[in-house]
């Protein structure tokens, strides 16, 4: 039922703004996250060009570092952000200059943004008391939404008295009781521990099934993106990087930042060659020469202009490497330099002559092979078709 | 560790003494509110009540029933009532205003409250009591206005404050769940900011009704008289002051601010340091 379409959105904060602040010795948050971002004649371009489709009952999330302009940006589907330029659309309906409260959005802040004056069931029957819904309906949407999340006993009390946890949930309610169109979540988790953090992500993929909206949800983890989104829009310094499934993202991610961004821990880099024999292509280093595969050589002839050797990086990701025997082919010598043992599996950063690596070996083959500690040499080789190769100017997805 | 105890236990000896300073004349005043008008002069002010000097409560009779007391009570009551719901009011709206809208006009206007603090009433008062004769601001009823002039510094500076404290989020979440402006501040700011309404409120009351110059300047005093000034005029003509009904009528003005202080004065310590120090 409801669509949402952004169309070449862009935001840009006036330079004055920047200069007033600094005159009265104010810094704000939104004035720190800009130091990476362009700034024009007109001032600092927040977000810049931004085109997406959110189709109905879609759930996507943007994702990506602290002051990308993420928030910016599901702050101007919200209306508390003016939009520089570009339309954004609601339904098919144009609501660049609505009201917050004529959008039928609702929002879900990361500071959970209660009423600390009222109590829960206030809290969530406040926005249908503004539309002079029915007492008795009222009563019977706060009461369904407080079921669903589980807060029924604490209706009662006043926000100050609940856990984060709970907080958050009735921050949920809230958006939930108004039936809305589109449900906006800004970092909604992130005020929480690791430990609720992820049971709160399980319910989200939970609720998300029971009331059929259409999402957008903002964070800065990874792991929320991937697990939560049905497409990924992945940004940086005010700019899509790409859009995309989550497992697209992470199998084929567009560029280098977004290959770094996505998958913990990051992906492995390093600086090689791509020489080009014939129709075959190899990613070359000084120690290594991994040939690739035909499929692959086809896409990349496809876009090759003169020349046999590009300058490239190439990325493998970490639990894309194997332990190897030593004189394997293809394999490469490394030494340990840290070991983390997650549980079941060890992360083993290792220092090899192409640069660092950090492994990611399953506790059962480190069992049978010994265990790895600090100075060990090792040998380890790539998964068949691993390797993601970059252009190393434009950083550039190669296949 | 022993030298700060000693720090400490100096200090408490000598902020006794300051206090018992302070609160003498006030014991004083209360004591001789009880005595007969013989047992009041320059040598026997000092002494304690015995049943001959005890008067009972005769000189607050005597006070009641001075000629205008009633009335002085209800202007002084009428004018502090006015002006702290004027001053909480138009002052809290306007800081409200003043902090989120966050413009170089708005800041300019802010530090405008601000400095107004800084300027003595003394500098203005002539020429303040000459305009407000001439607008006709010199009944009881219209010189809140003029209160509200010289309390809206402090006030706007305490609310601006603990506005700047109230996260926006919270009034973003009002706005998208159906609020217009005026609905996020009367629905959702002005039920957070409560104390800081009592603390301002307190203060400003206690300022509005003590005040003698002001009313005294401007109010026609033919007319009206608030009890400060009633107070004075218990000094009759050629010298004669009837001293025990003086008294008395200072204790019955005094007591129900001291009082109000005393129950609310967490309130007044929190509202000043939330605008003080946080803001």
């Amino acid at each position: 039922m409801a669509e949402i379409v952004l169309k070449h959105v862009q935001k840009v904060y006036p330079n004055t703004e920047s200069k007033k602040k600094s005159f009265f010795g104010k810094k704000k948050k939104t004035e720190e996250k800009k130091h990476n971002l362009k700034v024009t004649e007109d001032g600092v371009l927040a977000v810049e060009d931004f085109n997406l489709t959110v189709h109905d009952q879609e759930f996507v999330v943007l994702v990506g570092p602290s002051g990308c302009g993420k928030s910016t940006t599901m702050r101007m589907v919200a209306g508390l952000e003016d939009i520089t330029s570009g339309d954004v659309f609601i339904d098919g309906k144009r609501v660049n200059d609505v009201a917050p409260k004529d959008r039928d959005i609702a929002m879900v802040f990361q500071s959970y943004a209660l009423y600390p004056n009222m109590t829960v069931y206030e809290n969530m029957a406040f926005t249908l008391e503004l539309k002079k819904v029915p007492k008795d309906e009222i009563d019977r949407k706060v009461r369904s939404a407080a079921e669903i999340l589980g807060i029924t006993e604490y209706l009662d009390r006043k926000p100050k008295a609940l856990s984060g946890g709970q907080r958050q949930r009735v921050a949920i309610g809230r958006a939930i009781v108004r039936d809305p169109k589109v449900f906006l979540m800004d970092e909604p988790l992130s005020n929480l521990d690791a430990k609720l953090r992820n049971q709160m992500r399980a319910e989200l993929i939970k609720l998300r099934h029971e009331i059929k909206g259409t999402f957008i949800y903002v964070t800065h983890d990874q792991t929320e993106a991937m697990t939560l989104g049905d497409r990924i829009v992945v940004m940086k310094d005010g700019v899509v990087q790409q859009i995309a499934t989550p497992q697209e993202v992470f199998n084929h991610p567009a560029n280098i930042f977004v290959a770094g961004f996505i998958g913990v821990p990051q992906m492995n880099f390093f600086d090689a060659q791509l020489v080009r024999s014939g129709n075959g292509f190899t990613v070359k280093t000084e120690d290594m020469n991994v040939a690739l595969a035909p499929e692959t050589c086809a896409q990349l002839a496809l876009n090759w202009d003169d020349g046999n050797v590009k300058e490239i990086t190439a990325g493998v990701r970490p639990e894309q490497i194997l332990l190897a025997d030593k004189g394997e082919e293809g394999a490469l010598q490394g030494t340990v330099e840290v070991t983390e043992l997650m549980g079941s599996t060890e992360h083993v950063h290792v220092t090899a002559p192409d640069g660092q690596f950090v492994l990611i070996i399953p506790v059962v083959d480190l069992e049978a092979k010994g265990a790895l500690k600090a100075g060990d040499t090792i040998w380890f080789k790539f998964e068949k078709n691993a390797t993601h190769l970059f252009d190393k100017v434009s950083g550039k997805n190669l296949i | 560790m022993k030298r700060d105890k000693v720090i400490n236990r100096a200090l408490s000896i000598f902020f006794t003494i300051l206090s018992l300073a302070w609160i003498y004349p006030v014991f004083m005043i209360a004591l001789n509110s009880f005595k007969k008008a013989t047992a009041i002069s320059t040598t026997t002010a000092f002494d304690l009540l015995t049943p001959e000097t005890f008067n009972g409560l005769a000189n607050y009779m005597h006070a009641l029933n001075e000629q205008g007391f009633a009335s002085a009570f209800m202007y002084s009551l009428i004018i502090t009532v006015t002006s702290v719901v004027l001053i909480l009011v138009c002052c809290s709206m306007c800081a409200w205003y003043v902090v989120r809208v966050n413009s170089k006009i708005s800041n300019f206007f802010y530090y405008l409250f601000v400095f107004s603090m800084v300027v003595p009433f003394q500098m203005l008062m002539f020429t303040l009591s000459n305009l407000a004769d001439r607008i006709g601001f010199n009944t009881p009823f219209n010189i809140c206005f003029i209160y509200l002039g010289f309390g809206a510094g402090l006030a706007v500076f305490m609310f601006a404050g603990f506005v700047k404290n109230i996260p926006l989020e919270i009034e973003e979440a009002a706005m998208i769940d159906g609020c217009n402006p005026v609905q996020v501040f009367f629905k959702i700011v002005l039920p957070i900011m409560k104390p800081t309404y009592l603390s301002v409120g307190i203060l400003e009351t206690m300022w509005v009704w003590n005040d003698y110059l002001l009313p005294y300047l401007t109010l026609d005093s033919t007319k009206y008289k608030t009890i400060p000034i009633l107070i004075q005029y218990f000094r009759g003509g050629y010298g004669h002051v009837e001293l025990g009904p003086m008294m008395a009528c200072i204790m019955m003005v005094v007591v129900p601010i001291v009082v109000m202080y005393i129950l609310c004065q967490k309130y007044i310590i929190d509202g000043v340091v939330a605008g003080a120090v946080k803001g």
